[in-house]
């Protein structure tokens, strides 16, 4: 869009310049045949002053063409910063329209309502870790962050029912990542975070942890990994049975296939890609209990930092993203 | 690390060889015997539909603690009979409907994933399994 006005508009330019100069060409053939008579070193004179002006025009016209095309060029980089404003409002408030046309063809209204409530559950974070921040900050009581820390942890609960229905209108939605932004969506597992690789991320915010501590994390991010390695192993496992399904039979010829067998196949392989939601489900389950367990692990106090680095790592993501997606691309 | 259940010797129960679960063709015989003596007599079984992906995590969890499953695979046709007779075991606690997959400990229902990844999580799965001897340490 932004693309081709200019280019148009270049042309026209052009038109113009190249009429200019065909009118001096006029000119100067008239001129010409004017003077047929006259004398040639007279006429030799008049034919250079016009030959003269004929350049002077074209110096101008060119100079005329020079400054039009920058004020296109100008044109064009407003538009540009205008169309990243417009991304970047997106990213950082309207989630709706930012989802991009493409899924939203396809998406039906259970991503759209989830999409609504994604960022209304993002909103009252943010003002939950506002409150857990300056209570931090402010020194406040170990019974004071824990209430705070325990409304955190039935936030995230929160969180995993809402996908647990998106997930059941459209489990597609949740595992593409399209609620969230492109740098979170580089570290998408089943339609979430690792909860190994926050743990990861946690530890060594954490210091001065205790001997007993460091272990039971370490422990816990050992366990946290195998069961997510349990859950890619059944993911491979649905693609394949999912892929032996649909190739089971008669791939080769195409028109004469048993119509019955083939309405067989799609049934089981819809059946099979029903166990997709159940996989979102573990795989969310598994990261409360390790948000849980964390909690079990550690003080309140450090509790609460844990949860605190977390939303920050997240609120970097996002950042990433919107410098991302308003780089400058040429 | 040794601590692995070899399952079922006595049955055509699935011994997990390799990558594939050879699968058990598990004849009842009367009034769902068979089905109890199986579940008693594993340490550690994973019951559910053949082919279940959700059967192969639980089994590649257990896997990963060093435990090996038993696993038994019921055919859709099996299934309502199969699940009755299970029904009949675990029941002491109010049991109710037991939902496929199931893991069964030491010859009683012990839950579904949520349960085993629940547990694990919290780290008392391995006692537990060191407790019915799926599990040395």
């Amino acid at each position: 869009m932004g693309d081709t006005s200019p280019r148009t508009s270049v042309s026209t330019d052009g038109d113009t310049d190249h009429n200019n100069l065909m009118f001096d060409e006029g000119h100067l053939g008239i001129g010409a045949s004017d003077s047929s008579d006259r004398s040639k070193s007279k006429m030799d004179q008049k034919t250079l002053r016009r030959l003269a002006q004929n350049r002077e025009a074209a110096r101008k016209s060119r100079l005329r063409k020079k400054a039009y095309v920058q004020q296109l060029e100008n044109s064009r980089l407003k538009l540009t910063q205008l169309e990243q404003e417009l991304q970047r409002a997106r990213q950082q408030g309207v989630f709706i329209s930012s989802s991009g046309d493409q899924a939203h063809s396809t998406a039906g209204d259970g991503a759209m309502a989830f999409d609504v409530e994604y960022r209304r559950w993002q909103e009252d974070k943010n003002r939950q870790m506002k409150e857990l921040s300056s209570a931090i900050d402010s020194h406040a009581t170990d019974s004071e962050l824990r209430i705070i820390v325990d409304g955190v942890i039935a936030h995230y609960e929160e969180l995993y029912r809402i996908k647990g229905n998106a997930a059941k209108s459209d489990v597609f939605h949740l595992l593409s990542g399209m609620w969230k932004t492109p740098a979170e969506r580089c570290f998408l597992w089943l339609g979430g975070f690792r909860s190994s690789e926050l743990l990861k991320l946690i530890a060594s915010q954490l210091e001065p942890l205790t001997e007993q501590q460091s272990l039971d994390i370490n422990n816990l991010q050992q366990s946290s990994q195998q069961a997510e390695d349990a859950l890619s192993q059944g993911m491979d496992n649905l693609q394949q049975s999912l892929a032996d399904t649909l190739s089971s039979g008669t791939l080769g010829s195409s028109s004469s296939g048993n119509v019955a067998s083939y309405m067989g196949q799609m049934a089981m392989a819809m059946g099979k890609l029903g166990t997709l939601e159940g996989f979102i489900r573990q795989a969310d389950n598994l990261r409360l209990q390790t948000y849980q367990q964390m909690v079990r692990l550690l003080t309140t106090r450090q509790s609460a930092r844990a949860l605190l680095a977390v939303h920050n790592y997240t609120l970097r993501l996002r950042a990433l993203s919107s410098l991302w997606l308003a780089r400058p691309r040429e | 690390m040794q601590g692995t259940i070899s399952c079922a010797r006595n049955y055509n129960m699935t011994t997990t060889v390799g990558e594939s679960l050879r699968p058990l063709s598990l004849k009842t015989q009367g009034n769902g015997e068979r089905v109890r003596m199986v579940v008693e007599e594993n340490a550690v079984i994973v019951i559910g539909r053949r082919g279940c992906c959700m059967c192969h995590v639980v089994r590649r969890l257990l896997l990963g603690l060093g435990v090996n499953p038993a696993v038994l695979e019921i055919d859709e046709e099996r299934e309502d009979e199969v699940l009755s007779e299970l029904e009949n075991i675990g029941v002491q606690g109010g049991g109710g409907t037991v939902k496929l997959p199931a893991v069964y400990v030491g010859g009683r229902l012990f839950g579904g994933l949520d349960r085993v990844m629940a547990t694990h999580i919290s780290g008392e799965l391995v006692p537990i399994l060191k407790e019915v001897g799926a599990l040395w340490l």
